[in-house]
């Protein structure tokens, strides 16, 4: 017989909702309710923002907002928030927020020890008018700093913290980090009064800025683990999280023609819908052409593709193809081909990311094409190029959308070369191309060197490109 | 000399009757009778009762001391323990003692 005790309900832990798009999701549903939340970083890292856009989002849908600083005038911050699309003054007028300019007097002289209470006492008259959900203090630091002596400054810490448990409301803390030091130090014991910590900070590498954002505890939730980039962009802070599960793949969907007749035979009768195929090869190798050959067919199914070029522009490309015998105007015209052009350096990654993501959401493509990943690197550095592919091909997964990248090589050894800024081993099928110089001429060859779940063969196979397109030898 | 007539008045923010705060009251009271004598007024406010003159004036740490008169005005944080401070920020050092 055996004697299960009865197990405690498993209770989810209440949250509140940041409203920050991305950020939820890292946070599996948002803040801890009735919890402190401690966002450190350095100057100009956003934390403040992020804290701000909680508070504002929450005051907008009715749930009123404190928002306490230590640091910045109000006025300053009424003004910083309405470029984004915040009128904090009606907010404050229908009694939704209330804006506390909490800066202390810095020519204020100081003669012996003080505690938070005034703080705390207009806090308490404000909390029983507004009956806010969350409060904000923003850059306590500056205020903790008076001290001069962190035992004081852990008190009075303390004290705040019981303050807010005391009342149930949710707080964010928002606290300055070295840029040498990701983690205040002077405040570390703020990570065990903290229910939820996240690290936030801006970095510079090759000339573009890139901001992250990392959860470094969430007690008693689930959270993304991982880094991730966010942006400041026109409505505020966007948080554009990895995915973490892969399982939300869908199975490889049926055979698609590449719009070539024996490469299609090659490949166990084509590419398969919702897979990553890379197509590498030495410049000139004819990888564009083998790209628009199966954008061009879809197009002629009813389908739509989606063309990222990172190389040339619409015109040049369309003007291009057409001495490969390919018409890609008429789909250009039916919008069943979009092309965007875009300089990889012209942004940072998360803007180049969140543009590939937009443009899937608003067109919903059938397929993608990437040309060239190898051009993405100069979006900053090969680790976020490697980034942007891998969340572009996961969301391309995750919609069912074929996604085509272009990856030129740069020696004509492309077979050892296919590893492809280190995403090789999420995609489905590799496809090489290689040019060799053969009695005076060059002859272009193809293998397909990987595709999973289908047979296929595995030597180079002498192909040409004619004005009608590529003739493949598959004898 | 015009120093010397100088009459002074205080704004002393203080929570109940926490530690500090009470300190603060004496402290003041002290310095008071001591240096200004018949020259002073004292102004308490407590923050728990009095909450939005608080907030008018952005006293976010108690005791506060605001010296209204003469200007111009200087804050004084803390229970006021370091007299030679005080003294200084209300420019008594030196001369009339």
């Amino acid at each position: 017989m055996s004697t299960t005790a009865p197990r405690a309900k498993k209770r989810e832990l209440a949250k509140i909702q940041t409203g920050i798009v991305g950020l939820d999701d890292v946070l599996r549903g948002g803040l801890p309710a009735g919890r402190m939340t401690l966002l450190c970083g350095g100057p100009g890292s956003g934390k403040s923002l992020i804290a701000l856009q909680c508070a504002l989002h929450g005051a907008t849908a009715g749930t009123p907002a404190i928002l306490a600083l230590f640091e910045e005038r109000a006025t300053a911050v009424r003004q910083n928030v309405l470029s984004l699309g915040w009128d904090m003054r009606s907010l404050e007028r229908n009694k939704s927020l209330f804006l506390l300019d909490a800066r202390v007097n810095p020519e204020a002289v100081i003669s012996g020890d003080f505690s938070i209470q005034g703080l705390l006492a207009i806090l308490d008259q404000q909390v029983k008018a507004l009956r806010p959900r969350l409060i904000v203090f923003d850059a306590v630091d500056t205020l903790l700093h008076l001290y001069n002596d962190p035992a004081r400054e852990r008190h009075e810490l303390n004290a705040l913290h019981e303050w807010l448990l005391d009342r149930g409301v949710t707080a964010i803390m928002t606290v300055k980090a070295d840029a040498q030091e990701p983690s205040p130090s002077r405040y570390s014991f703020l990570d065990f009064m903290a229910d939820c910590v996240i690290q936030v900070d801006q970095r510079v590498t090759v000339q573009v800025t890139t901001r992250r954002l990392r959860v470094v505890k969430y007690r008693g939730s689930g959270y993304g683990r991982n880094e991730y980039p966010f942006i400041i962009g026109e409505n505020g802070i966007v948080v554009i999280p990895i995915t973490s599960s892969t399982l939300q793949h869908r199975p490889p969907g049926a055979a698609v023609s590449s719009g070539q007749v024996q490469l299609d035979g090659l490949l166990g009768g084509g590419y398969k819908r919702g897979t990553g195929i890379l197509i590498v090869g030495t410049a000139g190798a004819g990888k564009t052409t083998l790209a628009c050959l199966f954008a061009e067919a879809a197009c002629a199914r009813s389908e739509r593709v989606l063309y990222l070029n990172f190389e040339e522009s619409l015109e040049s490309m369309v003007s291009n193809m057409r001495s490969a015998g390919l018409l890609l105007q008429r789909p250009v015209d039916s919008k069943r081909l979009v092309i965007q052009s875009w300089l990889p350096e012209a942004t940072g990654v998360e803007e180049h990311l969140l543009r590939a993501l937009d443009a899937l959401d608003e067109f919903h493509p059938d397929h993608l094409i990437v040309d060239a990943i190898s051009a993405c690197e100069r979006m900053g550095t090969k680790h976020a190029a490697f980034e942007y592919l891998m969340r572009v091909l996961d969301a391309c997964k995750r919609r069912g959308i074929t996604c085509i990248y272009i990856n030129q090589a740069t020696s004509a050894d492309v077979v050892s070369e296919i590893s492809g800024i280190g995403i090789s081993s999420i995609i489905d099928t590799v496809i090489a191309l290689r040019q060799l110089p053969v009695d005076e001429e060059i002859a272009r060859q193809l293998i397909v060197m990987k595709s999973r779940g289908t047979k296929h063969s595995e030597q180079f196979h002498d192909f040409q490109i004619t004005e009608r397109g590529i003739t493949l030898a598959t004898a | 000399m015009k120093p010397r007539t100088r009459s002074f008045a205080f704004r002393l923010f203080v929570a109940g009757h926490e530690p500090n705060s009470m300190a603060a009251r004496e402290n003041l009271t002290r310095l008071c009778e001591t240096h200004l004598k018949g020259r002073h007024r004292i102004e308490i406010v407590d923050v728990f009762k009095r909450g939005a003159v608080a907030l008018k004036h952005h006293v976010v740490v108690t005791p506060t001391l605001m010296v209204i008169e003469p200007q111009p005005g200087v804050t004084i944080l803390g229970n006021l323990s370091d007299t030679p401070r005080v003294l200084t920020a209300l420019r008594l050092n030196g001369h009339e003692r």
